[in-house]
C-alpha cells in the first residue's frame, strides 16, 4: 500500500554491513552483535514514487528536501546546506576529452566544502538527543564544517587535525570559535586519538559516535545530481576518495533512488579519484579489485584526501566494481595543473581535491572509460579559499595521546 | 612478555565487562589465538578467519598493527588498542 508522505523519514533501523542484522536506530554506532559498521535502512518500496518525487520537488532548496530518505529531521536552528548547482562544463570537457561533462559544485556550501552535508545530519542528531559538544577527526574540511555548525547552533566544538593541515583550514576552524587541536603525525594518528576520546567523552563525535547519521549526508550529492538531471542517473560519476565514505554513499544513493523508483534502472558507473601519494583505493581497483593496502605516510598536495587507512576503502572497491566503474591515481603536478584548468575554463576555483577529480577524469577519458554522449559528473568538493584572512587562537600541538590532550587543554575541557 | 589489550566500550560486554585484558603473547598470531581461546565472545566481534577483522583498527603502542615490523613481534611492546575502523576527512 502506498504511504502518504509528510516529510517524515522512512527509516526502518540500522543494518549491519558485516552480519546483516537489522537493529534499532538509537545511540549505537557499531553493530551490537559483531562490531561491524551499521547503516540506516529505509522502507522505500512502500513509498509512492510520484508522491515522493512531488514532495521532494516542493521541498526546501537544501538537502532536507530528501527528508524521507534521511534518518533524522531538519533542525530549525541550522542554516541552508546543499542544493548546490550542477553546471554543464563544455570548455573543460573539450580540454580533457569528455563530450558531456558536468560539475557538481559542492564548494558552494556554508563552510565551502561538501562536509557541511554530513555535518548537517550529525548536528541534527546531536541536537535531537541534547548533546552540547561537537567533535571530529579531520584532514581540514570537516573541521571547518563542524566548527561552523557548532557556532551556528551555540554548541562547543573540538576539532582534531594533523599538524600539517592546510593553515587556512586550521585558521578557519579557529575563527568559528572551535578548539582546534593539532596532533603530531598523520591523519591515522589523529583518528586513533579520536576513536579513544569518542569512547570516553560524552560528545557528538560526528565521524564516530554519530557516524550512522553523519555518513548519510554524503548521499545527497547524488540525490541532487539525479534530480538536476531531471530524475535520471548520470552515466558516470567521478568521486574524490579520502575515507571512502562519499564514494560508498554515492553507491547507496543510487540503490535507494532505484528502490524508491525515482529513477530508471540505468547504469551509473562510479569512479575513484586519488592522488598517487595516497591512492590505496585506486591502486586496489587498478590491480584487479584486490584488498586495500593501507598507506603509512601519505604525501600529496591534496591534503584533504590524505587518509592512508580509509575505513570505507574495501567498501569503495566493492562499490566501484559492482557499478562497472574504474579509478585513476594522478600526480601532484597534474592535480595543480587541473585546478588551474578548471578555474580557467569554467570559473570554478577548487581546492586540490577538485584537481584530483579533473585529472582523474582526463585519465579515464584517455582510457576510453566514457562513450560519446554519456553524461560524466565530477564532484567538486571544496573551495580553494578556506577562510584565509581571519583566524582565532590556537592551542599547542600534541602527540596522539589522550592524557597529553587532557593535560594541554585543561581550560577548554572545563 | 605481558601485554595489555585496551577495549573500546562497545566491546567490553564481550569480555566480561573489562576495559583492559592481560595476555602473555610474544607476537600478534599468539595474541589472536589467546583471544580466541580465552574470550570466544570477543573473538566473534574482532577476529575473522584467524586474524583481526577489517572492521577494527588495531594499534600496538600507537602504531597500526599492519605497519608493525618483524612479523607482528610484540616483545618489548606494552599496549594493544582495538578500535572500530572509522574515518572522516
Amino acid at each position: 500500500m502506498a504511504t502518504t508522505l509528510e516529510r517524515t523519514t522512512a527509516l526502518r533501523g540500522f543494518r549491519c554491513r558485516a552480519c546483516q542484522l537489522l537493529q534499532p536506530a538509537d545511540e549505537r554506532y557499531v553493530c551490537s552483535d559483531c562490531y561491524g559498521p551499521i547503516e540506516p535502512e529505509y522502507d522505500l518500496a512502500a513509498l509512492d514514487p510520484d508522491l515522493l518525487r512531488e514532495e521532494i520537488t516542493r521541498g526546501p532548496r537544501s538537502l532536507w528536501r530528501y527528508a524521507p530518505l534521511l534518518p533524522v529531521a531538519e533542525p530549525a536552528s541550522h542554516y541552508t546546506v546543499g542544493w548546490t548547482p550542477l553546471h554543464l562544463a563544455p570548455r573543460l570537457g573539450a580540454a580533457i576529452g569528455v563530450e558531456r561533462l558536468y560539475l557538481k559544485d559542492d564548494s558552494r556550501n556554508p563552510s565551502l566544502s561538501f562536509k557541511d552535508r554530513p555535518v548537517a545530519l550529525a548536528l541534527a542528531r546531536a541536537l535531537a538527543v541534547g548533546l552540547d559538544t561537537l567533535a571530529c577527526a579531520s584532514t581540514g574540511n570537516l573541521a571547518g564544517a563542524v566548527a561552523a555548525a557548532a557556532a551556528r547552533n551555540g554548541l562547543r566544538a573540538f576539532v582534531f587535525v594533523p599538524e600539517a593541515t592546510d593553515e587556512s583550514k586550521v585558521a578557519g576552524a579557529a575563527a568559528y570559535g572551535a578548539t582546534v587541536v593539532r596532533v603530531r603525525g598523520t591523519y591515522d594518528q589523529v583518528n586513533r586519538l579520536c576513536a579513544r576520546l569518542a569512547d570516553e567523552e560524552h560528545w557528538g563525535f560526528v565521524n564516530f559516535t554519530l557516524r550512522p547519521y553523519y555518513a548519510e549526508g554524503s548521499k545527497t550529492l547524488l540525490f541532487e545530481t539525479a534530480e538536476q538531471l531531471d530524475w535520471t542517473l548520470p552515466d558516470h560519476v567521478v568521486v574524490p576518495v579520502g575515507s571512502g565514505a562519499l564514494l560508498t554513499r554515492t553507491a547507496t544513493a543510487v540503490t535507494q533512488l532505484r528502490s524508491a523508483r525515482l529513477v530508471d534502472d540505468t547504469p551509473c558507473r562510479i569512479h575513484a579519484a586519488q592522488p598517487v601519494g595516497c591512492a590505496p583505493v585506486s591502486d586496489a581497483v587498478l590491480e584487479g579489485f584486490r584488498e586495500v593496502r593501507p598507506v603509512r605516510a601519505p604525501t600529496t598536495v591534496a591534503r584533504s584526501l590524505a587518509i592512508g587507512t580509509p575505513a570505507d576503502g574495501d567498501g569503495s572497491v566493492a562499490a566501484i566494481r559492482a557499478s562497472g566503474g574504474s579509478a585513476a591515481a594522478v600526480t601532484d603536478e597534474d592535480v595543480l595543473d587541473s585546478c588551474a584548468l578548471l578555474a580557467r575554463t569554467e570559473g570554478v576555483l577548487a581546492e586540490p581535491a577538485g584537481g584530483v577529480v579533473v585529472a582523474a577524469a582526463r585519465a579515464l577519458a584517455k582510457r576510453n572509460a566514457f562513450q560519446g554522449g554519456e553524461s560524466v559528473v565530477l564532484y567538486i568538493t571544496g573551495n580553494a579559499y578556506k577562510g584565509q584572512p581571519v583566524s582565532g587562537p590556537l592551542g599547542p600541538v600534541i602527540g596522539a595521546d589522550a592524557d597529553e590532550f587532557r593535560g594541554a587543554y585543561v581550560d577548554e575541557l572545563r | 612478555m605481558s601485554i595489555t589489550v585496551r577495549l573500546a566500550t562497545p566491546l567490553r560486554a564481550a569480555a566480561g565487562g573489562s576495559a583492559t585484558l592481560s595476555f602473555d603473547a610474544p607476537d600478534v598470531s599468539a595474541l589472536v589465538r589467546q583471544i580466541a581461546d580465552r574470550y570466544p565472545e570477543l573473538a566473534t566481534r574482532v577476529l575473522r578467519d584467524g586474524e583481526f577483522g577489517r572492521f577494527v583498527n588495531v594499534f600496538v603502542d600507537g602504531e597500526d598493527v599492519r605497519f608493525l615490523e618483524g612479523d607482528g613481534d610484540l616483545r618489548g611492546k606494552r599496549v594493544v588498542e582495538i578500535l572500530p575502523a572509522m574515518s572522516g576527512g
